[in-house]
């Protein structure tokens, strides 16, 4: 924490040092609000490409379609049935149509080559990979709000619950702060989109788990809130120890 | 190390490691004593126990392994996590073969979604996904980037699922250290089976084969390690081979 405290003055000291020598600029000083600066244009970028496109949202959106009317189709035969299995319905809906969502977001910087912009830039590399997890789970959220709302009508049952939207919101930032992480890994490699389910799904199972049962355990006539409250605890934890490992670890991906 | 030193010391330890494996299978079958409700199959519990230890050793060895190899990219590191993850999935799919084996006659069933051997699925399939990773990249330094980078990932991964099952109820018991769980376990009747160390001499069985486990784990590794050192030897020879047909 010293350490930390001392290079920051040196940092800026080193930045106003070469600014003195041409034209002074307004520039923001490599310190915390310029990472932020920096995390949050990157966002930003991505929500104009999205709005001007609108390629990821809709491929996302009509993958879980695609994916909602097929189980409904495998399980039409018993209607309770399907009312039993649709929070796991939910969550493997949201982590597959979630595995396009991530594909797409990061494989668009690889084909234009944005990412060398990106890596050239003096931006702190860990700060593109939070703005990534931030504009992708935007982007899964927006995708669940239309989940939710069609899984209420074929399923008939409260997904819209505050304490379900919670679980949703928790569950999505864990999913995309791995999918984040592994899915900068795939991209690089020969198999590219083939190896990111293999490499994901297992490495989210310990947080779809206790989300799917917590979803589960909400809209149930009788919810436990003994088990909705670890269980979110859980997610809770499983969050902030991915993010934490994918903050740390990403720049060791992208090196170059 | 050199190889030479190398090759002796594996194979002094593949000569240990097969004869601490004899003394704990005569440990399992003529020390210890027949367990009263399950009788005799109850002694798979040792070979059990003793791979899931391994297990876990190896996979927090990898972890170790690749965190030193993103600190300083060094071969040995990327080396030395490939081989323990290696033997660590062949420890684990011998944990859950011979835990089957022995559920089929205490749980009526060779396999049971219940949280713990749900978990040990997720393990096994995450440690798969990571040769999958590794074969899709031909760069050797690009490799061992990722693939340290997956081996941290995917340990915080388990060890959160680890402590996620400790919540739930489960039909399977606890050895090392699990209070709450067989308690809770115990009062739904779902225990009757105190696993098996009441007895002095089932302690003592199990000790012994924890440890024999824990030195094949260690010559597995090592032989491991020098087929790699043995494949990287190849492979420099081979690039010196063509460059030299080039050149002439």
């Amino acid at each position: 924490m010293a350490k930390l405290a001392l290079s920051l003055p040196k940092r800026g000291r080193w930045q106003v040092a070469e600014q003195s020598q041409g034209i002074p600029v307004a520039r923001p000083q490599a310190t915390t609000s310029s990472f932020w600066t920096a995390v949050w244009s990157i966002v930003w970028k991505d929500l104009r490409i999205e709005q001007h496109t609108r390629q990821t949202l809709s491929v996302m959106l009509m993958f879980s379609l695609v994916v909602v009317v097929m189980f409904n189709f495998a399980l039409s035969t018993d209607l309770d049935a399907a009312r039993q299995v649709s929070t796991g319905l939910l969550w493997a809906t949201i982590i597959l149509a979630g595995t396009l969502g991530l594909n797409r977001s990061l494989s668009i910087e690889r084909e234009n080559q944005t990412i060398d912009a990106l890596l050239i830039a003096p931006v702190d590399r860990r700060g593109i990979y939070l703005a990534k997890v931030i504009s992708v789970t935007i982007f899964t959220l927006l995708l669940e709000v239309a989940l939710v709302f069609i899984f209420t009508i074929f399923f008939n049952k409260p997904f819209w619950q505050p304490a379900a939207l919670l679980v949703l919101f928790l569950g999505t930032i864990g999913y995309v702060a791995a999918g984040v992480l592994v899915t900068s890994m795939t991209i690089q490699t020969r198999s590219r989109e083939v190896l990111l389910p293999i490499l994901l799904l297992p490495i989210v199972l310990p947080l779809i788990l206790p989300a799917a049962i917590a979803t589960a355990e909400i809209v149930s006539l009788q919810p436990q809130m003994d088990t909705v409250n670890s269980s979110i605890s859980l997610i809770a934890a499983y969050d902030l120890a991915i993010l934490a490992v994918g903050f740390f670890s990403y720049p060791f991906l992208v090196e170059s | 190390m050199n190889m030479t030193r190398l090759n002796r010391t594996v194979a002094v330890l593949n000569v240990l490691a097969f004869l601490s494996l004899l003394v704990s299978i005569g440990f399992i079958f003529l020390y210890a004593p027949v367990e009263r409700s399950m009788g005799n199959v109850q002694r798979i519990f040792y070979f059990h126990v003793g791979t899931a230890w391994v297990g876990s050793i190896a996979f927090f060895v990898a972890l170790v392994a690749g965190i030193l190899y993103l600190w300083r990219p060094q071969r040995r590191w990327d080396t030395i996590a490939l081989s323990s993850v290696e033997v660590g999935l062949v420890f684990l799919t011998v944990t859950t073969a011979a835990g089957s084996v022995w559920g089929k006659p205490a749980w009526n069933t060779w396999w049971e979604w219940s949280p713990r051997l749900t978990l040990i699925t997720i393990a096994w399939l995450v440690y798969a996904a990571y040769f999958m990773l590794r074969g899709a990249i031909e760069d050797e330094e690009k490799r061992g980037r990722f693939a340290a980078v997956y081996v941290i990932v995917s340990f915080v991964s388990i060890i959160l699922a680890y402590v996620s099952i400790r919540i739930w109820r489960d039909i399977h018991p606890v050895v090392f250290g699990g209070t709450l769980e067989s308690a809770q376990g115990a009062e739904q009747g779902l225990q009757d089976i105190a696993p098996g160390l009441a007895s002095m001499r089932m302690g003592i069985t199990l000790t012994v084969n924890v440890v024999s486990f824990s030195l094949i784990y260690v010559a597995w590794l090592m032989n491991r390690i020098r087929l790699q050192l043995l494949k990287d030897q190849v492979t420099t020879l081979k690039m010196r081979v063509a460059a030299r047909l080039q050149g002439g």
